[in-house]
């Protein structure tokens, strides 16, 4: 274990150095300051609309930071020769592996949580009167937004693990962006009689095989009071075990390439 | 005793792009005693980098036997003992050289900052420990890459190139320090092209070309039988042609004859021949055979060193074609 947390220890200290990734959520953080201030929501500048545009941001902020942090994690070893050095002391490959995705995850919750205080100091200084408990309620979808991106980073460390950084930024994105919109298009295909049996199976392959990020948006619920999720600590340990179940099989799969990677 | 290191017709192919395989290391066959300090040495690409990688278990071999200290290249077990020194080291820069230390002790489980304190101190680098790795010259960060190689005490040290684009005094110092391993009773496999150095402190080297080992020994063995020049005025045709044989080279021009022949030879008895016939002896200078015509001799073959060296001799450029392993590899 202490393996695996130095591993960690030394990610997240590089990861928060990394000048691409301060840039991203500095642009991220800034656009959360000045939010209630944007001409595009002066025409109806109510809490509704600036709480979905600032959890827009923080979302759209998390899923790049996620991409570009993890897609580089461990092909950064491999060319600056780090692992070398790492594997030839007591080190199995999947003890690197999952310090690598520990200490990534950890930088990506700094981030997000520094994200996270901005909109409430936004929401509590500029927020249309919104109450300290209607604010507390909008952190909620921060928290799985993070369950969603340590998701998200998984899948990207899975891939990682046998194509070049460049690949895995579209991969991964192509496989959030499915899993984001796909829930309802399968409802749709498979709702549908005229659709043939072939289109219906593929659709059911993906369905089953693409984690489901689209259940991790609780926005609309955190925002409008008339869609409250019925008993949220249930649904959001339910999300949670749902993720760590991805997660296992994501760092598992990506453990199996890496054990038999030529570095 | 047993050996540090046993490889057994080691080999290591890699798929090319036109569909067949291209041997990087082949049938390696090596032998490391404890307490010996082993030299590997080879032109670029001939297969000492992957080999490195495979007895560290960072590579797999296609076939054969890897053992490092009795346990299969990669045992855990094994890598207890042991520490790679790999050739330009990289750290995570935003480290310090005491948190760079830290770091790789705490993958050995060792948490006493005084034993990381006392390494940086045996490398001169007690001053610098707190500044940022970032801020380290070429010879400090080798130092570095020293200093946690000896953090879990190893009995067998890999160093590949570990002078490499050094200083004098930086890398005077490295090979000082590579000295003391020894006589502390370490294994030191040291991989490079400083062939000066591997002659001044190896015990035993192998020099691996195109994959395959073609010499492997003592050093004192390998580099037995050397040369005497005999150089001498006045000589005339017929005593070069009188003194020329298969073993020898003579060669004369406006009276000057010089002689290269084996030490083994009777030098007294040339020395009589070129005086009876009336020539003057100029010189006799014992010529021992260096690492480096060693080296040149075992890889003749190579057809690149031998263009290399006839560029250098002739002052023109000497920039080889990138043949590394990694592209041979890849």
């Amino acid at each position: 274990m202490n393996v695996i947390l130095s591993i960690a220890k030394t990610t997240v200290g590089e990861a928060i150095r990394r000048r691409v990734l301060l840039i991203i959520l500095l642009i991220g953080v800034l656009f959360l300051a000045v939010a209630p201030g944007l001409s595009v929501l002066s025409l109806r500048q109510d809490f509704s609309v600036l709480a979905s545009f600032t959890l827009g941001v923080i979302k759209l902020t998390s899923a790049i930071i996620a991409i570009v942090l993890t897609v580089y994690l461990i092909p950064n070893e491999i060319e600056r020769r780090t692992i070398y050095t790492i594997l030839s002391k007591p080190v199995l490959r999947w003890q690197f592996v999952i310090g690598k995705y520990l200490g990534a995850v950890a930088a990506l919750g700094l981030m997000m949580a520094l994200m996270t205080v901005t909109l409430v100091a936004v929401f509590a200084i500029m927020g249309k009167g919104a109450s300290m408990d209607v604010i507390l309620n909008l952190t909620r979808a921060p928290v799985m937004f993070f369950i969603q991106m340590s998701l998200l980073a998984a899948v990207a460390v899975f891939f990682s693990t046998f194509v070049p950084p460049i690949t895995n930024f579209f991969l991964s994105g192509g496989v959030f962006m499915i899993g984001t919109i796909f829930s309802p298009v399968f409802d749709s295909i498979s709702s549908n009689e005229k659709t043939s049996g072939l289109v219906k199976m593929g659709a059911g392959i993906i369905h089953a095989i693409v984690p489901n990020f689209g259940m991790f948006n609780i926005e609309n619920s955190v925002i409008n009071q008339g869609q409250q999720i019925q008993n949220p600590t249930f649904f959001m340990l339910k999300m949670l075990l749902y993720a760590l179940l991805y997660i296992c099989a994501c760092l598992f799969l990506g453990v199996i390439v890496f054990d038999r990677k030529e570095v | 005793m047993s050996l540090a290191i046993e490889t057994i017709n080691l080999q290591k192919t890699y798929k090319s792009r036109g569909g067949g395989s291209i041997g990087v290391v082949n049938n390696l066959d090596l032998q490391v005693e404890r307490g010996e300090i082993f030299g590997f040495l080879g032109p670029n690409g001939a297969g000492k980098t992957t080999t490195i990688k495979i007895l560290l278990g960072i590579i797999y071999p296609t076939s054969g036997v890897a053992k490092v200290l009795d346990k299969d290249a990669g045992d855990l077990e094994a890598h207890k003992k042991l520490s790679y020194l790999p050739e330009k080291p990289y750290y995570y820069e935003h480290m310090t050289g005491l948190e760079i230390m830290r770091f790789y002790a705490s993958l050995f489980g060792i948490k006493d900052r005084a034993h990381c304190e006392s390494l940086l101190e045996r490398v001169n680098l007690t001053n610098d420990m707190n500044r940022p790795i970032s801020q380290y010259s070429k010879g400090m960060q080798q130092r570095v890459g020293l200093a946690q190689s000896l953090l879990n005490d190893p009995e067998l040290l890999f160093l590949d190139e570990p002078t490499g684009g050094l200083d004098p005094i930086a890398h005077i110092e490295i090979r000082d320090l590579i000295l003391k391993f020894r006589e502390e009773g370490r294994t030191v496999f040291i991989s490079s092209h400083e062939l000066s150095d591997v002659e001044r402190i190896c015990d035993r080297v192998a020099i691996i070309n195109k994959g395959e080992i073609v010499a492997q020994g003592r050093l004192d063995d390998l580099l037995a039988g050397g040369r005497i020049e005999v150089t001498a005025d006045n000589a005339s045709e017929e005593i070069a042609a009188k003194l020329r044989t298969d073993d020898r080279t003579v060669s004369l021009g406006h009276g000057r004859l010089i002689l290269e022949m084996s030490d083994s030879e009777d030098t007294g008895a040339v020395i009589d021949a070129l005086r009876s016939g009336g020539s003057e002896i100029v010189s006799v200078i014992p010529r021992k055979k260096r690492l480096e015509d060693l080296f040149i001799e075992s890889v003749a073959s190579d057809n690149q060193l031998k263009g290399r060296k006839m560029s250098k001799m002739t002052g023109e450029s000497t920039e080889p074609e990138a043949t590394n392993e990694e592209e041979a590899g890849s």
